[in-house]
């Protein structure tokens, strides 16, 4: 008889046993889905806060005045060249999204009013294509040369359809098309203005000139601020980096404790699920002692006995980690709803771990019948048959 | 595979000693035992409980291994098989009847016979075996759907399907009222005349009346081994 449907016959037969067994796969395959979909969906979240709250390492050149720095009060200038030389390094890969910028005090800006201010300008080079990378998103200012992004708080001081008007250091008055008002909240920038690099060069007579790369630091575990300062000096000894704390720390912070959690989770509620099928694969083997005496009896070998029990464990495995892997991923997408505030609707079933649960389950579970399957080919036949 | 020769000596124990232990106490099931076997014989075996019948049969069957002695099937020591000929030889030379059926409770008649088979044997051949010990009707029933008499009708069918050279019955009446056992008996004769050796433990007097020899045993020694003639 076909081994395949002698189990499929037992499995039925044995409904209560063969349910729990496979209750204890949808657990065990629920839970680590669950738990990788929703450590992979808050590691998307940090990125995306993280894109949120802006490019968060500053690159410049050592011995500027951090004070100076951060109100921007003409801080060292460098050259622009040293975005290429990063971005075309070997060594250099602890940060993305490479910016050159240079940032400065305009004290005597002329709104359309007439009112005089002092504002802040900031020139955004393209960013540069790191060569280990594809062309990324721009996660900064994309200005369009020729175009300008004009604060929250000038906004309200050009009228719509109005472009944007500053003086240059040739004297002459530079007209620029405004192509995004920003919203407020974006910090400093509230009251400046994002130009093409080339334009403000242009516009301040400082061709070439950056003051500051700003960048994103990977999201890894050992020390981003360390790894990335290492990583510049060994190209440039004279540049320095300093990293802006916000709430992508924290929450990076609790990603890496809840992958912490998932790392302890996963193979406790794993093993526990394993070790409770184990004892069900032995009460089932305990309980069909007299049919492995039959098989015995009538010739069938070890290894078929070893086989419709690994075969069973098999299927049980396959059915469990398919339901427990639609489980687990219905579970995140449900409960990642309520936790994630940016990637709420992102939280979709991954895919690419459905062929590796559908792969270890099974596996784990014929290991866990394994011994109860050794167990039945070592039943005393003739004790159990002749009812001694 | 094991030699198809044909020999009139079909199964010989010679010195065979089993002895069982239990919480340190030995119990001995056969001691020194000697029979010779000849194809198409009829055999039963009867003793007080405890006599070692049950072992002997077993033993008989490869499922015991004794501690002493050797167990010849056609000359050929079967506890110098392999696991793969052992399982040839249960598979092919030898049938098994229960005194508990041990029928699988989750295939039906058919397929606890179909169980058995190998690959060549058809259902039409089951089928035929059906109709003769009037289960037909029953062929696609449960055993938990069935009366005693019907479970080792389909037990005596496994056990003969495979057309085996040697059949051994463990107390196959044990469980059935007289008519059944006489059905049973009676298809177990058929069995032997068709050629079959059978080995039959019984504590049933009147199972001698089907046999060509009767062995007794007591306290695991042979008392005596009688042809009927």
């Amino acid at each position: 008889m076909n081994p395949f449907k002698l189990v499929i016959k037992e499995l039925f037969y044995r409904k209560i046993n063969s349910l729990v067994i496979l209750l204890t796969v949808i657990v065990a395959a629920t839970v680590s889905v669950a738990v990788f979909t929703l450590s992979k969906a808050s590691e998307n979240e940090t990125r995306k806060i993280m894109r949120e709250q802006g490019l968060n390492l500053y690159i410049f050149p050592k011995g500027t005045n951090l004070i100076d720095f951060f109100s921007v009060n003409n801080t060292p200038a460098f050259s622009e060249d040293y975005v290429d030389v990063l971005a075309d390094s070997k060594t250099f890969d602890a940060v993305r999204h490479l910016t050159g910028i240079l940032q400065l005090k305009y004290p005597d800006w002329i709104d359309p009013n007439g009112s005089r201010h002092q504002i802040v300008v900031s020139g955004y080079k393209d960013e540069a294509v790191q060569r280990f990378l594809n062309k990324q998103e721009t996660m900064g200012f994309d200005v369009e040369p020729g175009t300008v992004h004009v604060g929250a708080l000038l906004s309200v001081n050009i009228p719509e359809g109005e472009p944007f008007r500053i003086l240059g250091k040739d004297g002459e008055e530079h007209t620029f098309e405004i192509a995004k008002r920003l919203i407020e909240g974006k910090g400093i920038l509230d009251q400046g203005v994002a130009f093409h690099l080339a334009d403000l060069q242009q516009l301040l007579g400082m061709e070439g000139q950056i003051n500051r790369i700003e960048a994103l630091g990977c999201v890894c575990h050992d020390g981003r601020i360390k790894n990335a300062r290492m990583q510049v000096q060994s190209i440039f000894p004279d540049l320095e980096v300093t990293e802006v704390g916000s709430i992508a720390e924290a929450r990076e912070n609790q990603r890496l404790m809840m992958n912490k959690y998932g790392s302890f989770l996963i193979p406790f509620v794993v093993l526990a699920s394993l070790l409770i099928s184990g004892l069900l694969f032995y009460a089932n083997v305990n309980s069909r002692r007299y049919e492995m005496g039959i098989f015995k009896a009538t010739g069938k070998s070890n290894s078929f006995i070893v086989s419709i029990i690994i075969l069973k464990a098999f299927l049980i495995g396959l059915v469990g980690s398919i339901t427990g892997f639609f489980a687990g991923s219905g579970i995140s997408e449900y409960f990642g709803q309520k936790i994630f505030r940016f990637t709420a609707t992102d939280i979709e079933p991954l895919w690419n771990i459905f062929g590796f649960a559908v792969l270890i389950f099974p596996v784990l579970w014929m290991l866990s019948s394994w011994i109860p399957a050794l167990l039945a080919t070592q039943v005393d036949a003739a004790g159990i048959l002749s009812g001694e | 595979m094991l030699l198809a020769i044909e020999y009139d000596v079909m199964l010989q124990f010679e010195g065979i000693t089993k002895r069982y232990k239990k919480a340190g106490i030995i119990y001995p099931a056969l001691e020194e035992v000697s029979i010779r076997i000849d194809k198409g014989e009829f055999v039963t075996v009867t003793g007080p409980s405890g006599s070692g019948k049950s072992t002997l049969l077993n033993i008989a069957g490869g499922l015991i291994n004794p501690d002493f002695g050797n167990v010849y099937f056609h000359e050929q020591n079967i506890y110098l098989f392999n696991n793969s000929e052992f399982d040839d030889y249960r598979k092919r030379h030898v049938g098994y009847v229960f005194q508990q059926f041990h029928l699988i409770p989750y295939l039906t008649v058919f397929e606890n016979i179909r169980m058995v088979c190998s690959g060549l044997t058809v259902a039409q051949q089951i089928d035929s075996y059906l109709e003769k010990c009037s289960l037909q009707p029953l062929r696609n029933k449960y055993p938990s759907e069935l009366s005693v008499g019907e479970k080792q009708r389909t037990a005596f069918i496994r056990a003969i399907i495979n057309h085996p050279d040697l059949l051994l019955a463990d107390e196959p009446t044990g469980n059935l009222d007289p008519l059944n056992s006489r059905i049973l008996m009676s298809l177990t004769k058929e069995f032997n005349q068709s050629g079959g050796t059978v080995i039959l433990v019984s504590h049933d007097q009147d199972s001698k009346q089907f046999a060509s020899r009767h062995i007794t045993l007591d306290s695991g020694r042979l008392i005596s081994d009688q042809k009927i003639t």
